[in-house]
């Protein structure tokens, strides 16, 4: 029996690079042997991917993506479809711990300098997965059409007519018709299954390539590649699998209890995950109160407050993205990680994390005078962060990074 | 004890995300809290039948079932039908659509009466049990009556009978000084000023005790939180269930960790 189906196995791996693939990238593929809980979120962030597509797909059977079915699907999938409420709110708490472990993700590249020479390309992709998570998320939240998806759009859609000549017709090309409807409702639930999915996992594949080839960083900031044994192998790695894998298990079981415990007692998030006003169906005829976005878009939101010009606000927005792509030249420091770099560096970080929060605070509540002035003061912290890193990284003495790990 | 202070800045923040949220009960200020026992199967039958007899005439709970309700009430089909269900061509699998056509109600009230399924997941459960005990006269409103929580609301008072008569009252009020102690003039007295916007049951007035009265509204408000989320006490159960693997998951891959650790170290 074993001999059978260890003949299959080689039919099978002479025509498909099974026994290859398995050791180049889990079996033999180092990893530097000493790295922290920063090191996790990303094989979190995956395990999250999965959570959606696979709650998604469960979803569609029982969504409806009419204007008029919309929102009675929804809660046609929370009462009547068997377990429907498991599979909903895996998606909606998913989607919010999908950005915060991609939210870490980021910040532990921020911190230990995982954009370094030369994961330039792993950094880029992995924001272009950032950005078409922002833009998945808006639409996945269109999607079950209650007020806030519909106002939330509403902001969101109205912000392409603030560009100069293309504007308008911009708006409605999106929109697919002269206010949010049914066929805004149909074009964003084919963008969010299928289109963006797509494009996702694409990207999720090229992040992995690239790392692979370049190898994980570590806090440190040491090229554990200056020291090879005999084989080649860095003298400062272990194999992917079995260690690395056992120790992302670790990450797994203390995520899954803290999911579970959001998805099954708070999966509203107290109003920050699923709004309340979403409780309601969409009105074209009556305005929230207070339009909000979910907390994971709510520092972006604050910027475009910030700004009184409605185009430069959406520019600042934008920019607020667009400067991250290019972190990796904007840091000219010789130390990768925040342990090694000199004194103006970690002021600068906590500047900046200051900033941040006070932006993502700032973006869930109502506007006041105090607020504005506090939301552009945040905005200018944001953006000296990274304007002002290629000065502040060369001009500070930093500390000698060491040999081995 | 830079991870520290980034813990306290993270508090902090959170901290003040919550005190930005101001007064939710409209005059009333903060709403009275809200403990659903979703458990209570008793309470919750009681509210149902309150909700039939008097909410459903105007208000439908059109994303919910009547077989539902049957099923996780523990209400036999047949007393359900009998008792709760009006119009002999009801079926158990059909929605609770109410029997009020939204164009006709719309002339009678300027508005349609809003669908309730979800209305405790809108506003909160505190703030529907804050509303409906918060109704007091007012000869200026075409009903006579206003509410504190949510003014101008266009609906009638349909439990005054069993609340009774009640109205905006005025009472005296200790002044509080700077320094957070009451004032005291100088023979030790409370020195009180009088601040109007209470609400007072005219006593003996209505077929209920104030007591009684929040017992059968608690009811009520535990049915209609109920009914925002059928499966929330099926939810609260199995979560400690799935915690519970995950902990022993963590707990064994750890010790799995661990012993492979030492290969390397």
């Amino acid at each position: 029996m074993t001999q059978q189906s260890s003949g299959i196995f080689n039919w099978i791996n002479t025509r498909l690079p099974i026994s290859n693939t398995y050791e180049r990238h889990l079996s033999k593929h180092p990893v530097p042997k000493k790295v922290n809980f920063w090191y996790l979120f990303g094989a979190l962030a995956s395990v999250v991917l999965v959570i959606q597509i696979v709650s998604g797909i469960w979803l569609m059977f029982g969504y409806e993506n009419t204007e008029e079915g919309a929102f009675a699907s929804v809660e046609y999938i929370m009462r009547d479809i068997e377990y429907g409420w498991i599979i909903r709110y895996m998606h909606t708490t998913g989607a919010s711990m999908f950005f915060a472990v991609v939210y870490l993700h980021m910040f532990r590249g921020l911190l230990y300098g995982s954009y370094h020479k030369p994961r330039e390309l792993v950094w880029i992709f992995g924001m272009t997965i950032y950005l078409v998570m922002m833009a998945e998320g808006f639409l996945g939240y269109v999607l079950p059409y209650g007020q806030m998806s519909y106002w939330g759009a509403q902001v969101i859609i109205s912000l392409f007519g603030a560009i100069p000549y293309i504007g308008e017709s911009l708006e409605l090309w999106v929109r697919g018709d002269y206010y949010i409807s049914g066929a805004t409702i149909s074009r964003f639930f084919a963008l969010h299954v299928v289109a963006l999915p797509l494009i996702l996992i694409a990207l999720v594949f090229m992040h992995l390539v690239a790392l692979h080839e370049v190898g994980a960083g570590n806090p440190e900031g040491v090229d554990i590649e200056k020291y090879l044994d005999e084989d080649g192998v860095p003298l400062d790695s272990v194999p992917f699998f079995p260690y690395k894998v056992l120790n992302a298990l670790v990450a797994i079981g203390v995520f899954g209890i803290v999911f579970s415990f959001i998805m099954f007692f708070f999966p509203e998030g107290g109003g920050y995950m699923l709004e309340l006003a979403n409780f309601e169906e969409a009105n074209p005829l009556s305005t929230p109160e207070h339009i909000a976005p979910v907390w994971y878009y709510s520092p972006y939101y604050a910027m475009l407050r910030a700004v009184p010009d409605k185009l430069g606000g959406l520019l600042v927005m934008a920019a607020a993205i667009a400067i991250l792509f290019v972190v990796p030249w904007l840091d000219r420091s010789k130390a990768a990680s925040i342990r090694y770099k000199g004194i103006l560096s970690k002021i600068a970080m906590t500047m900046f994390i200051v900033s941040w929060l006070m932006l993502a605070w700032l973006g869930t509540v109502p506007v006041t005078a105090l607020r504005t002035t506090l939301s552009i003061i945040g905005t200018v912290i944001y953006f000296a962060f990274f304007l002002l890193m290629p000065i502040y990284t060369s001009i500070e003495k930093t500390k000698p990074v060491p040999e081995r790990l | 004890m830079k991870k520290f202070s980034f813990l306290i800045i993270l508090l902090l923040s959170i901290n003040s995300v919550i005190a930005a949220v101001g007064a939710p009960c409209g005059d009333y200020g903060e709403c009275d809290t809200f403990k659903p026992q979703l458990t209570n199967i008793e309470s919750l039958q009681l509210g149902a039948l309150t909700f039939i007899n008097h909410c459903y005439g105007c208000h439908s709970l059109k994303y919910s079932r009547w077989g539902r309700i049957s099923k996780d009430l523990d209400i036999p089909e047949k007393i359900l039908t009998e008792n709760l269900v009006f119009g002999s061509d009801v079926k158990l699998g059909d929605r609770m659509t109410g029997s009020m056509q939204p164009a006709v109600s719309e002339g009678w009230f300027g508005i349609a009466p809003p669908d309730l399924t979800l209305v405790t997941r809108l506003h909160g459960s505190d703030w529907v049990y804050t509303y409906l005990r918060t109704f007091y006269e007012d000869s200026s409103k075409p009903y006579g009556v206003n509410n504190m929580v949510y003014p101008g609301a266009a609906m009638p008072n349909v439990l005054a009978l069993l609340q009774g008569q009640q109205i905006l009252s005025c009472k005296d009020i200790p002044i509080i000084a700077s320094n957070g102690g009451v004032r005291r003039d100088e023979f030790g007295n409370d020195i009180t000023e009088e601040k109007c916007g209470y609400l007072k049951t005219i006593e003996g007035s209505g077929k209920l005790t104030q007591q009684e009265f929040d017992d059968y509204i608690f009811d009520l408000v535990n049915f209609m939180t109920y009914v925002g989320e059928p499966s929330r006490s099926v939810r609260e159960r199995m979560g400690w269930y799935v915690i519970l693997f995950f902990v022993v998951f963590t707990a064994f891959s750890y010790l799995l960790y661990r012993e492979y650790q030492k290969d390397y170290h």
